[in-house]
């Protein structure tokens, strides 16, 4: 096994532990800040992985520049850094949203436990 | 043919005229509605004949609308009662709110019965089915009395025998890729044996919903009594027959091709048998006239539905003859109780007596349908009633005779009840400024008791047009003269042999009647019925001691044992049990953000598991 | 033509960051141009579905980066259509909102708008796009302003219902980046018709868990049943006319990708197993759970799960026949289950729990919309002659002819429970007496809402009695997602008519 196969082994290993993580905090823990952070770091598992199937060993930025032919061969994939900057951003978003909605449902609520914020079932 | 487009568009038309210009004024709203009836009925009596018919496509399905001789004979009863039951309406109704949407909705139930009868495919059948549910739906709940209880009973065995019609047209449908009845009995041989088992059985669900069959009659007493009287003398008389009239052409023309499908006919015969006497058992408990008559109603479709099921051609004859005789008393007796409701304000045996004299004229009419009800003679009730027994005793069902026999003979004490109950004993001085109901209301019960009457000594008159529509079904096959197989009728058929004896025993009432008046008239003394002793009983004050009160006590504890299990009940616990299990499914939304999450991962993992065999 | 698909998604996103500063002069104008907007969308997509009806489909290149690089619209008789409904609908509910609540103010009008039209634009671009990410975006762009309108009114329970919402939508956000991820590394490629082409080369094992992350991502937006428990709490606590284009736009084009990934994407022919099992379940699950509702916009919320359901069987036969059953069903769905939260939230306007008893009688007070409500019960049970009764026709004789007797008898059952509650309801509204104590105090309806109810109602009668006005257009969708093949030559070959 090579350092590229090893260094691609535990970016996956890495993001799918990071997916794991994320979504015990998301399905154990009852502060909705937390739940929120088990989210985010969901995503960034999930970003992490996205980053691991374009890399290449050594390779370079995805930028054509002039004189610099050969580096076309060894450049990494672009797309998947496309995707993840705009997965960040709409991330970014959601997370956003959901810390505001978390402050509403503090000013309704007067907790943030998750348990306790059941007025819709059934 | 464009006289049956035309009376559709005439139909539709008046709907919407009645409703939104109904709204305006209440004598245009009675002239809009009325003259939809007329023209409707004046184009179908003078510009439809049998076997004329349209075909069109929509969504690629060929579907037809035309009318068969056997179908004519019911869209007489709808037309008919349809227009009298509507004159009566007009008057009737004339104190009750939301009038517009009331005539409107039965200008619709009409126009739904007429296009069953028009349909010559499934699918236009079924639609116009379930409008007709619908609409009598909205009929059901018009008045607003317990409009979850009976209302949704109602609506949700209408939706369980129309869904089960519904399944075996889309079989239908599948199997032969046309839904034109026609067609479906031409092929009906070629299915297989499932199939012809599982089809009949689909249909006679849902026809057996609309005519009140045993095990699932049970919104029929409720839905019966609680829409307005005048709706009833046609919900009754004719709306359940469209049930029949399903019967019918599935017993003869489809069951007859299923190899052993004597079984289902006879199961059929059975269960219209044990209705029969069920629902008669029942009619005699009630107080309330309504809800006697809607007893009355579910067993005399049982006499129907046996004479149909039997298949015997004597007891096809009998079965559609007293579908007839039954949609013309029973409106007019309903059209009596809407009457009497009107004038006295209650339709409880209990509280109403004596009314004989406060409206004669009605109670002309009561006597007339009651007598044709019981199965007297000269009535019509009589001749379909000889002609079952006849045909049941050829056709060697002993047992069933005695049922039948049973239910007729009880059917007695209720008719008894009924026209003693509301017209003879006492008159009270509650009731004494009773009058007699408007001349609109009284006409219509007195021409459908006419009809009764003229039925009665000539029978022709329908079995004639009925011989000729089950001639249309191939049924009686060989012979016109349909009155040699029953020994009552005359050598020319259109006149029963016994005339004289029914002249006399006309006579012998006509007497009685005039005597009574004019000799118990001085004699009376009054005593209030509500309040005397009888026989060794010390009755406390203010005891209600009506002649009706415990009416036939000792014979309705003679059959406690059969009344007592009710199959209502069984209804009522299995729907409980499944609101509960609803309400537990309900549960699973626990209303835990973090639960859903939970199922979230869950159903990843359930997928995984089992990706084998869900991909 | 008056523009071409592109501008179905980039008009509304300017317009998204032109209203604001527009409003700060005007201040009419948030709740004008939106509407301006969506009424430009629907003819937009409506002159341009007639365009393509009669040319063919119509790919849009964006930017001229050619399929498979550069990200494709696809209009087809499929999409089209469904872009068609969703801008007006979309263009529906707009008109029914304005002035909804006039004493709503400046700031909250202005929000309730741009998002209103960022939901219709992102759902209309996860119909049209032809890049599995770029779905994903525009999924993401529907939730987003989907979390905000159910948040819309404060001092409710509304931020409860959106947090629901929101912790669901991004889980599933994350599954759907998970099958993206697996399909771009197995094939090397985002775009829908290259992947359709490709599918075969993919290592099956990662198909098949490539495929069950695409339906849990996009199964929250479809609602279907383990996913859906945010949905009846976003449907009741929205605004009433949010939930009518919950139900009317999100919802088809969550199933939409879903159907478009199965049917496309993975190419799946014949009888989908999965499909059935889940619309089986869904329906069953959300028509059982709607009998007891006591609140009447969740008891619509879960009838609409359940419809859905429906459409997913219905998909899963995998038949013409089933297809086009479907798509009727969508169709139908789309403008009855509006016209039902629309009129619902007229009726329960002055109350904020919404309780089926608190609109005891109130046919006597507010007849019009009681009677458009009732019809859109009895259409949406699938009564005749209304139009809902001739897409469950055509489910059962789909379902008949692949023979799936078990499917008809449950479909059937489930029809029943549905015809009891939405009776009752009607049974409340119209013949029970009103009563001050339980009853809310009826509402006068705006003029613009009476206008969108009775169009919905048109549309209904029209259907129903002349089923044959859409049965042609329904019929061509159906080809046009069946057809795999035609898909991927129409947006592959575009791509290279361009380079040459």
């Amino acid at each position: 096994m090579d350092t590229a196969e090893l260094i691609r082994l535990g970016v996956y290993g890495t993001s799918i532990l990071l997916i794991l993580i994320g979504l015990y905090a998301v399905l154990t823990k009852k502060s909705l800040i937390k739940i929120i952070i088990g989210l985010s770091i969901i995503d960034g598992g999930i970003h992490l992985l996205l980053i691991g199937i374009g890399y290449v060993k050594g390779g370079t930025a995805p930028i054509f520049s002039p004189g610099s032919e050969d580096a076309v061969a060894r450049m990494v994939d672009p797309v998947p850094q496309a995707l993840v900057l705009t997965a960040i951003v709409i991330g970014f978003g959601v997370t956003a949203v959901a810390l505001s909605l978390i402050i509403r449902l503090y000013r309704h609520h007067n907790t943030l436990n998750i348990d306790e914020i059941k007025n819709l079932k059934w | 043919m464009e006289t049956i487009l035309t009376i559709f568009i005439i139909f539709i038309a008046g709907t919407a005229a009645t409703y939104f210009l109904g709204k305006l004024n209440g004598v245009l709203r009675s002239i809009l509605f009325l003259a939809t009836l007329a023209a409707t009925g004046w184009l179908f009596f003078t510009g439809i004949t049998p076997e004329s018919g349209i075909e069109f496509r929509i969504l690629g399905i060929t579907m037809g609308w035309g009318i068969t001789p056997f179908s004519y004979i019911f869209a007489i009863i709808v037309m008919g009662l349809a227009l009298l039951s509507g004159i009566y309406a007009v008057k009737a109704m004339e104190d009750e709110k939301n009038l517009n949407f009331f005539f409107a909705n039965f200008l619709l139930t009409v126009m739904s019965m007429m296009g069953i009868l028009f349909s010559l495919d499934l699918i236009s059948f079924f639609i116009f089915w379930e409008i007709m549910t619908w609409s009598s739906y909205f009929m059901v709940v018009f008045t607003g009395k317990d409009v979850q209880k009976v209302g949704i009973k109602y609506i949700l065995f209408s939706a369980i025998g129309a869904y089960a019609m519904l399944m075996a047209i889309v079989f239908i449908y599948s199997f032969t890729g046309s839904v034109l009845i026609g067609d479906f009995i031409d092929n009906f041989h070629l299915f297989d044996t499932q199939m012809q088992w599982l089809i009949p059985i689909l249909l006679l669900t849902g026809f057996g919903v609309k005519s009140a069959l045993m095990p699932l009659h049970v919104w029929a007493p409720g839905a019966y009594s609680n829409s307005p009287m005048s709706y009833t003398a046609m919900f009754s008389g004719a709306l359940s027959k469209m049930g029949i009239y399903g019967m019918v052409i599935v017993l003869i023309l489809i069951v007859q091709q299923i190899p052993n499908g004597y079984w289902i006919k006879e199961v059929i015969a059975w269960m219209g048998g044990i209705t029969a006497a069920m629902a008669t058992l029942w009619a005699i408990k009630q107080d309330d006239a309504k809800k006697m008559l809607a007893y009355s109603s579910i067993g005399q479709l049982g006499y129907i539905i046996v004479g149909v099921a039997i298949g015997t051609p004597l007891a096809m004859l009998a079965g559609l003859f007293m579908a007839v005789m039954h949609g013309i008393f029973k409106s007019t007796l309903f059209m009596v109780v809407g009457a009497v409701e009107r004038q006295t304000g209650t339709s409880n045996f209990t509280e109403v007596t004596g009314l004989i004299r406060k409206m004669p004229w009605t109670f002309l009419a009561a006597l007339m349908s009651i007598i044709a009800l019981a199965g007297i003679p000269p009535l019509g009730g009589f001749i379909g009633k000889w002609m079952l027994y006849e045909s049941l005793m050829g056709s060697n069902h002993y047992l069933l005779i005695i049922m039948i026999f049973f239910s007729s003979t009880a059917a007695f004490l209720y008719c008894f009840k009924f026209l003693f109950g509301f017209f003879l004993g006492q008159e009270e001085k509650e009731w004494s400024h009773v009058k007699e109901a408007p001349a609109m209301m009284v006409i219509p019960m007195l021409i459908l008791a006419g009809f009764a009457f003229l039925l009665g000594i000539f029978p022709g008159l329908i079995l004639k047009p009925i011989n000729e529509g089950m001639q249309f079904l191939g049924y009686v096959s060989t012979t016109n003269r349909f009155w040699e197989m029953s020994i009552i009728f005359n050598d020319w058929g259109n006149a029963v042999v016994m005339m004289p004896i029914f002249y006399w025993i006309i006579g012998v009432f006509v007497f009685f009647l005039v005597f009574l008046t004019i000799k118990g008239y001085k004699t009376t003394r009054y005593v209030s019925t509500k309040d005397i002793s009888t026989s060794g009983e010390i009755p406390k004050e203010h005891e209600n001691l009506t002649f009706t009160m415990g009416f036939m006590q000792p014979f309705l504890r003679a059959v406690a044992p059969v009344m007592k299990r009710q199959i209502d009940k069984y209804y009522t616990s299995i729907g409980n049990g499944l609101e509960a299990l609803f309400d537990f499914t309900r549960r699973i939304n626990t209303g835990n953000g973090q639960t859903y999450a939970l199922y979230f991962v869950v159903f990843i993992i359930i997928l995984l598991l089992f990706k084998d065999s869900l991909f | 033509m008056v523009g071409t698909p592109v501008f179905l998604i980039a008009i509304p996103l300017l317009a998204a960051f032109l209203i604001p500063l527009i409003g700060m002069i005007w201040k009419e104008s948030v709740r004008i141009i939106p509407g301006l907007v969506l009424a430009y969308m629907t003819v937009l997509s409506a002159s341009l579905y007639l365009f393509i009806l009669e040319n063919g489909t119509y790919v849009e290149t964006i930017a001229g980066w050619q399929a498979p690089w550069g990200i494709d619209l696809v209009f087809s008789p499929l999409t089209g259509l469904l872009a068609t409904i969703m801008t007006f609908m979309g263009f529906i509910v707009w008109l029914y909102s304005y002035r909804f609540k006039s004493n709503v103010e400046f700031e909250a009008a202005k929000k309730y708008f741009i998002f209103l039209m960022l939901l219709v634009a992102g759902s209309v671009g996860i119909v049209i796009t032809g890049d599995i990410f770029n779905q994903f975006v525009f999924i993401e762009i529907v939730g987003i302003s989907a979390y905000a309108l159910t948040a819309f009114y404060t001092g409710r329970n509304s931020a409860e219902a959106a947090f629901k919402y929101l912790i669901m939508g991004s889980l599933s956000a994350s599954a759907l980046l998970i099958a993206i991820i697996i399909v771009y590394a197995q094939l090397g490629t985002l775009n829908m018709a290259e992947i359709a082409a490709n599918i075969d080369q993919m290592n099956v094992h990662y198909r098949i868990i490539a495929m069950i992350f695409f339906i849990i991502g996009i199964g929250v937006e479809a609602e279907i049943f383990p996913l859906n428990g945010w949905a009846p709490d976003a449907y009741t606590e929205a605004p009433g006319p949010v939930g009518g284009a919950f139900s009317g736009i999100v919802v088809k084009a969550g199933i939409y990708a879903m159907v478009r990934m199965m049917f496309t994407l993975f190419d799946i022919s014949g009888p989908m197993k999965i499909l059935i099992v889940i619309g089986l379940v869904t329906l069953i699950v959300a028509e059982t759970s709607a009998l007891r509702q006591e609140k009447l916009k969740r008891m619509l919320a879960y009838s609409s799960i359940g419809q859905m359901g429906l459409v997913l069987v219905a998909f899963g036969m995998g038949t013409k026949a089933g297809v086009f059953a479907a798509l009727f069903l969508m169709l139908n769905h789309a403008i009855i289950k509006p016209l039902l939260f629309l009129s619902g939230s007229f009726l329960t306007f002055n109350t904020t729990e919404k309780y089926i008893s608190q609109i005891t009688g109130m046919a006597k007070k507010m007849p019009v919309v009681s009677v458009l409500f009732a019809l859109g019960a009895l259409a949406i049970s699938g009564l005749p002659p209304f139009s809902g009764f001739w897409s469950k026709l055509s489910v059962l004789t789909a379902a008949a002819d692949e023979n799936l007797m078990l499917i008809i008898a449950l479909v059937l059952i489930i029809s029943v429970i549905e015809i009891v509650y939405y009776f009752r309801v009607i049974n409340r509204l119209f013949f029970f007496e009103y009563d001050e104590s339980v009853s809310v105090k009826p509402h006068k309806p705006g003029f613009n809402g009476m206008i969108a109810l009775f169009i919905l109602a048109g549309l209904i009668l029209l259907i129903g009695f002349y089923p044959a006005s859409v049965t042609g257009y329904l019929d061509l969708a159906a080809d046009d997602l069946l057809n795999t093949h035609q898909y991927i030559d129409k947006v592959l070959q575009l791509g290279q008519s361009i380079i040459q």
